[in-house]
Parts: structure tokens; C-alpha cells; sequence
């Protein structure tokens, strides 16, 4: 299985058109990766389907890095039960 | 004083260059954190620089992207090979910081930060703001914004359009600042619709870097710009705004600065002890201090726009004459009535102006001013009224009138107008009255920069306004004067009081030590001692509770007045005690005050406190119980000269009682300036004064005693450790 860092990369890299492998976890979103307001409602939406998890949404929207939303889905799932390598 | 960092008021830039021309003059653009998706802010941004002519380089810095808009994208602005002179910020607020930091490494020299999430949204935001500033300290970086709209520059040599505003304005000679970008936007379109034009055009939003102060100190350098309008919706540094206004506004190449400032009071929440503090709210201070430094506060855009377009397009009037030349009698009445009503003159014509008139006009018509050419007029009637009234040596402007009459040639009429004004010396002003038949008209006048008012009272209140610019620059310069005090004496007394009000006979000590004047006094503790007092200082006598926690002493019974002889003395002690015990429990009294009886006069309040924004405040005008009823008050900032405090008497109507109303004699006019200058001396030598009220200043006439203080409270702040 892969682990949550993969995931959100790859699923980064689709919703913003960049390489997973130049993902960083110290990345922002905005800042290094070029994320327009729009993109950052998708990126939360997409990351709920790749989990299967519900995000609240202000909450998933705080989240600045590819790091920090790496340690956010991680707990999201821990708490609704939902299985991960992480 | 200027706000800009410390660091970039010595730095010398390619040829000695001001460190703002980086934001108006850059050779280099770069908008970092553009996304290719338009109507967005950042992509708006980058468009507008590259539609607008701008005469640099653009370099857009978007993270994976390879253009944007066909021009090359970086993914850092430390990615860019040549050097950056300016970079705008569009990033969320929560990476500005990051920007900010690789622009200081690139080496940028000013930064506009158009993104919103700092001081505006709360205490998080707050911290980010000082964030940012430090940053831009750090780096000697100069800053406009954050949350701002952006800069535009319409000079040729620069053409920039830093900024999400719809369209680049056209050229033209003002220079507009703005604190909410909001309203810069209305002020576009509103100025496109008249044909305004515009040197520089500046959003600075949260002015965490550069303020209005640096602004106003670039423009009055600016040889693009005549007349500066600024829209303020806090003053943070009032000293250094009035200083900065003093100098743009008068002296060699002055130029007028016209101001709209929302009324947030902060202060009107705040719980004020004095009378000063009650009715020295922000804004009606703020009024009173602008009035004084050269700022003509307005109280619209539109007012705002009527004064500029006449002082920026038209040439300044020799004096306050106007020729009204009207097709409509009502009109050229209502028009008189306003102009002499503003302080204008609508005089008479010399006899060779009247025989011109006469000889170019029907019979019917009226040949004195307002000179009306009546409702058949045509051009030649008005061109042939309006030539000869210009010549006329009483005349110093001109005002037009029409209303548009079945005959009337409009567009002829403006056509005519636009070629007097030509060959004119003197200011012409117009007002089409109407909406469609004149709008053609209208927009020729707009077109070739005669300024157009829909109403004659509104040409009126223009004219008015570039008076008081002249009537400003005429006045002499005013230079604070020290007179000399016994600070000493004071300081034994202030220096080891403690926080909170100062007991009446302290208060009354230093004001004395000041050189006001105070009436004899002495404290008692006991019954006996009140009596002993009153002997040695003559009856009639006048008792006043003495007490840290009882300011406004007349409410309890604290005072007690025109006593006889000594039994009156021990039965107004023994009452005041009684009611004050009963009344105030809690409190200790220290004692009674004893002086004599002041003879009536006119009752004046001299005030002081330390306003936020300006400072050191003074305050003049109406006393008495009543002041907060009747806020005939007037503010100035400390220090004044004499001739400040003699414009602080005459400003409000307690000036006029005291130069004698209806046979009585002048007070001591001369004393209550002296006593104004001597307090504002105070507070400025004595940083612990909080408040004070001198409430009431008898003004009485010299020969009947001169001034006295009847009344005064002091509220010092905690001493500095």
C-alpha cells in the first residue's frame, strides 16, 4: 500500500499539474506549488475521495504544507477508522 | 519626520534616486504568486502592467508554470536573472512572508503587497503585519500596502498600472492617495466620467510600511503633480502629518492638499474624565488641526474632485472676485447669494466694462454682476459678456451659468467658452444646469479642462475652497514661542504625585508655577483652620472640597461660595463634610481649599490632554457647567505661538463675549493667549499630564482684576520607573 505522503502527492500533482516527484513535504501549496484559491477547494475534495474520508472544510483549508496535509489526513482517518500506511 | 524605514532614508539608489522611485520609476516588475486564470487578482494585475504601456520589464513568478500569457514565468522571484526593482505581492497572506524574505535576498527595492489577512482581520493578522514589516526593515525594502489595491504612475515615463483597478487612468495633474481601495475604484470610474486625469494614484491600505506621510513628501517633489487628494480613515502619526502638510502646503512649490477623512472615533468609547478628554473626540480634533497645517477637509468625493479640478486646471485668482455671467436671473441670484455667503465678492464692474456690456448686449438685459444675458442668449452674447467681464480689473474669476432655453446653442456656447479661457489670465468656472440637453456641452468643457459644477452653488463652494488655499499660503509663518515658567516648582510637585487626579490646591500650585492666573489660596484641614484661612484671606470667602477621588465637585456639594464671615465658613465646612461622608463613603477627603470670591466675568475652559494620533492637544472655548451642552470649542496642537492661540479664541463664539458684546468691556484677551501657550508648554514639559481642565477661566477686564482660575483638575499617569 502506498503511504499517505504518496497519495497526497500524486494527488497534488493532478489537481496542480506538477510532478509528484518534485512534491516536497516542506512545500506550500501556494507558494511552491502555485495553488490558486479555486485549486485549494479541490485539492481538499479530491483528498477526501482518494481516503474516503469527510474533512472539515476551514480546517483542511488552514493547512499551509504538503507536510502538514500529510499529518492531517493521516489523523482525519485515525479517527474515522479508516485504514493507512502512513 | 519621515515614516519610511530608518534604513532607506540613507539609502542612495542608482543615481541618488528617492527609495519610493522603485515603486513609481521601476525598470523591473515582478508579480509574484500570478495564476493564469483571469479576472482573478493576481492574473488582473499582471495584465494590467502589460496593457498599460509600461515602459519596464514584466517578470511573472508562478510556481510551475512556463508563462503566463505568453510571457516567460518563474517559479521564484530569486529565479529571475536580472534584477528586480519592484515585486507586487499577490500570494495569500499566510506565504507573504516567505515572498518577502526571497525578495530581500534578490535584492528588491519596494514591494506593494496587495493581499488582504493581516491587521484588517484580527490579532493573527496583526502579528503577520509586524511579521512583514520586519521583514521589509530588515532588508531596507520599501512597502505599500498590505491590503491595498496597488499603484498606478500614468507619467510616460513609466505608465504603470500596479494594480487590479478596471482600466489605467488618463494623464492629468493630480496626485490621488488613498486608504481604502474600495474606494479608489469609484474614484476611477467617477474621475473617468469627467474627464480627470491623474500623476499618481496610490492604494496603501494597512500603511504597515510606507504611510501617507512619505507619500505626501514624494509627491510634493513630483513635478507631475499640482494638487494632492487624500482619503484617510486613521491618523496614526498626526504630528508628523501636520508637519509634512505645512511644508507641501506652503513655500516654494506649494501645492494644495485636500483631504476626506472617515469619522472613526476610537476615542468616543473611551471613558473621559475631563471635558477635554469628553469632547476631544478624534474627529473633532483632527478638523481643528488640518485647518492649521494647510489640509482642506472635505466631506465628499465629489467636493473633493470640485476644489481639485479648479486648482489643478485653472489658474489661481488674484483675489475673491467673481463675475457671474448667467441666461437666467434665479439662477445668477442663487449663484450671488452662495458666493457672498462663502466669503466671495460679487462687486460692481468699471465703466468701460459696463459700456462694453452694454454695447454687445440687449436692452433688456442686466449690464451690473451678476451680468445676465437673458434666456434668448446665443454665443455671441455670452462670448462678447464673458471677454469683457475677464478684463474688468475687479474681477479675479469667472463663473458661467445656462440653462438650456429652446434657443440656446449649447455646444456653441462651450465651443466659445473654450476659446476664451484660451487666451484667459483669470479662472473660469461653468454650470450647464441640466442633465441631457447640456450633456454635450458638459463633456466639451470636461474635455478641455474648464471645470463644471451641475449647480452654481457648487462652482461657489469651489471657488471658495482655492480662496482658502490662497488665504492659507498668505498667512505668516507661525513659530511656537517659549515663555518662561518655573518649571522647577512644578516638577517638585508632579514628580512625586501619584497616578490619578491631582488634589485642587497641587493642581492649582502648578498651574501657578506656569504663569496662570490663579487667585490666592490656602488648605484647611479642620473647622478652625478653614476660618483662620478665610481671615487672612478676606471675605467674601469660597470653600472647595479637596479630594483625589472627587473630580467634578459641584455635584456632591463640594463647593460652597460667597460666605460672609466665619460662622458661614464653619456652617458651609461642617455641611460639605457631612455630605460628602454620606455621599462618597469610601473616600477620603485631605481637606477644604479657601480663596476669595472671584468676580463674574466670562467663563472660558482652557484644556490639554494627549490625543492618540497628534499628541499634546489644546482646547479653548465656551465654559462653565454647560461646555459639553454647547461644544463651542476649538483644538490646536502644542506647542502654539500667540497668534495661534489669538485664531483659537476668535474661532469659536466664546471668543466674541470676550471682546465685549453689547457695551461691556474686552476681557483680558491678551492673558487668556498667554494662558493657552503656557499650558500647552506645560503638557509638552510634563510627559504625566494625561488631562486637563481649566474649567472655568474667568476672563474678566484688566482694569476690573484680570483673569482668574476658578476651577481646574489634573489626571497624571503613573511615573516612568
Amino acid at each position: 500500500m502506498a503511504t499517505v505522503e504518496d497519495r497526497v502527492k500524486v494527488v497534488t500533482g493532478r489537481i496542480l499539474g506538477v510532478d509528484p516527484g518534485e512534491i516536497r513535504p516542506e512545500h506550500s501549496f501556494t507558494f511552491d506549488l502555485g495553488a490558486e484559491s479555486v485549486q485549494s477547494i479541490e485539492l481538499v475534495a479530491a483528498f477526501e475521495v482518494e481516503f474516503g474520508i469527510e474533512m472539515d472544510e476551514d480546517e483542511a483549508l488552514a493547512v499551509e504544507t504538503v507536510g502538514s496535509a500529510v499529518e492531517f489526513i493521516a489523523k482525519v482517518c485515525r479517527e474515522q477508522g479508516v485504514e493507512v500506511e502512513e | 519626520m519621515t515614516t519610511v524605514a530608518p534604513e532607506l532614508t540613507d539609502k542612495v539608489t542608482d543615481g541618488g534616486a528617492h527609495p519610493l522611485d522603485a515603486v513609481f520609476y521601476p525598470q523591473s516588475v515582478a508579480v509574484c504568486g500570478v495564476v493564469p486564470t483571469p479576472d482573478t487578482v493576481p492574473y488582473d494585475i499582471f495584465r494590467n502592467i502589460l496593457d498599460s504601456g509600461f515602459t519596464g520589464t514584466l517578470y511573472p513568478v508562478a510556481p510551475f508554470k512556463r508563462n503566463i500569457h505568453s510571457v516567460r514565468a518563474y517559479r521564484y522571484v530569486v529565479d529571475i536573472p536580472d534584477p528586480v526593482d519592484l515585486a507586487v505581492i499577490v500570494y495569500p497572506a499566510n506565504v507573504v512572508d516567505k515572498a518577502l524574505a526571497q525578495c530581500g535576498q534578490k535584492g528588491v527595492k519596494a514591494v506593494i503587497v496587495i493581499s488582504a489577512g493581516f491587521r484588517e482581520v484580527g490579532p493573527k493578522g496583526a502579528l503577520r503585519e509586524q511579521r512583514i514589516k520586519e521583514i521589509c526593515a530588515e532588508h531596507g525594502i520599501a512597502m505599500i500596502g498590505p491590503n491595498c489595491l496597488g499603484v498606478i504612475n500614468t507619467d510616460p515615463k513609466s505608465r504603470l498600472n500596479a494594480s487590479f483597478a478596471r482600466k489605467m487612468p488618463e494623464a492629468g495633474r493630480i496626485g490621488f492617495l488613498s486608504q481604502s481601495g474600495a474606494l479608489c475604484t469609484a474614484v476611477l470610474d467617477f474621475a473617468r466620467d469627467k474627464a480627470i486625469g491623474f500623476s499618481k494614484f496610490v492604494s496603501f491600505g494597512n500603511k504597515a510600511g510606507v504611510t501617507e506621510v512619505d507619500l505626501l513628501t514624494y509627491l510634493h517633489e513630483d513635478d507631475q503633480t499640482d494638487v494632492i487628494l487624500l482619503y484617510l480613515e486613521e491618523i496614526t502619526d498626526g504630528r508628523a502629518l501636520v508637519e509634512v502638510a505645512r511644508r507641501v502646503t506652503r513655500g516654494p512649490n506649494a501645492k494644495p492638499i485636500l483631504a476626506m477623512k472617515s469619522g472613526r472615533t476610537p476615542q468616543g468609547a473611551r471613558a473621559a474624565a475631563s471635558h477635554t478628554g469628553s469632547l476631544a473626540g478624534q474627529d473633532a480634533v483632527a478638523d481643528a488641526i488640518f485647518r492649521e497645517s494647510g489640509i482642506l477637509r472635505v466631506d465628499s468625493i465629489e467636493e473633493l474632485f470640485d476644489a481639485a479640478i479648479l486648482y489643478a486646471y485653472q489658474p489661481m485668482p488674484e483675489g475673491n472676485r467673481v463675475a457671474i455671467v448667467t441666461n437666467a436671473g434665479g439662477p445668477g441670484v442663487m449663484a450671488t447669494d452662495a458666493a457672498v455667503g462663502l466669503g466671495l465678492g460679487v462687486g460692481g464692474f468699471e465703466q468701460n466694462t459696463s459700456e462694453k456690456l452694454k454695447a454687445s448686449l440687449p436692452a433688456a438685459a442686466n449690464i451690473k454682476n451678476p451680468v445676465d444675458v437673458i434666456g434668448d442668449a446665443r454665443s455671441d452674447r455670452y462670448n462678447a459678456a464673458l471677454a469683457a467681464v475677464l478684463e474688468d480689473p475687479n474681477v479675479d474669476q469667472a463663473l458661467v451659468i445656462l440653462t438650456p432655453q429652446s434657443m440656446t446653442d449649447i455646444d456653441a456656447i462651450a465651443e466659445g467658452i473654450i476659446e476664451v479661457h484660451e487666451s484667459a489670465t483669470k479662472p473660469i468656472v461653468c454650470s450647464f444646469m441640466g442633465a441631457a440637453d447640456v450633456a454635450s456641452g458638459i463633456q466639451k468643457l470636461q474635455r478641455a479642462h474648464i471645470p463644471h459644477y451641475i449647480l452654481p452653488e457648487w462652482a461657489c463652494h469651489a471657488m471658495a475652497q482655492v480662496q482658502r488655499i490662497r488665504q492659507w499660503r498668505e498667512l505668516p509663518e507661525d513659530r511656537p514661542e517659549a515663555l518662561p515658567v518655573d518649571r522647577e516648582a512644578a516638577a517638585a510637585i508632579l514628580d512625586a504625585a501619584p497616578a490619578g487626579h491631582l488634589p485642587e490646591d497641587q493642581a492649582l500650585a502648578v498651574l501657578k508655577a506656569y504663569g496662570l492666573p490663579v487667585p490666592a489660596f490656602l488648605r484647611a484641614c479642620s473647622e478652625e483652620e478653614a476660618v483662620a484661612c478665610a481671615e487672612e484671606i478676606g471675605y467674601p470667602a469660597v470653600l472647595r472640597l479637596v479630594s483625589r477621588e472627587v473630580v467634578h465637585k459641584t455635584e456632591i456639594g463640594g463647593v460652597a461660595l460667597d460666605l460672609a464671615d466665619a460662622d458661614a465658613v464653619r456652617l458651609a465646612f461642617g455641611r460639605m463634610t457631612a455630605r460628602f461622608a454620606e455621599a462618597r463613603p469610601d473616600a477620603e477627603p485631605v481637606g477644604v481649599l479657601v480663596r476669595g470670591m472671584i468676580a463674574s466675568g466670562n467663563e472660558v475652559i482652557l484644556g490639554a490632554e494627549r490625543d492618540p494620533a497628534f499628541g499634546p492637544v489644546l482646547m479653548f472655548g465656551l465654559g462653565g457647567l454647560y461646555v459639553e451642552l454647547f461644544r463651542d470649542v476649538t483644538f490646536a496642537m502644542a506647542p502654539i505661538s500667540l497668534a495661534r492661540a489669538r485664531r483659537m479664541v476668535r474661532d469659536v463664539k466664546a471668543g466674541k463675549l470676550l471682546y465685549g458684546l453689547r457695551g461691556q468691556p474686552p476681557s483680558d484677551i491678551a492673558g487668556v493667549e498667554e494662558s493657552l501657550v503656557r499650558l500647552g508648554q506645560l503638557l509638552l514639559d510634563f510627559h504625566r499630564i494625561l488631562e486637563l481642565d481649566v474649567n472655568p477661566l474667568i476672563a474678566r477686564p484688566v482694569e476690573a482684576g484680570g483673569n482668574a482660575v476658578a476651577d481646574v483638575g489634573i489626571r497624571l499617569a503613573e511615573a516612568q520607573a
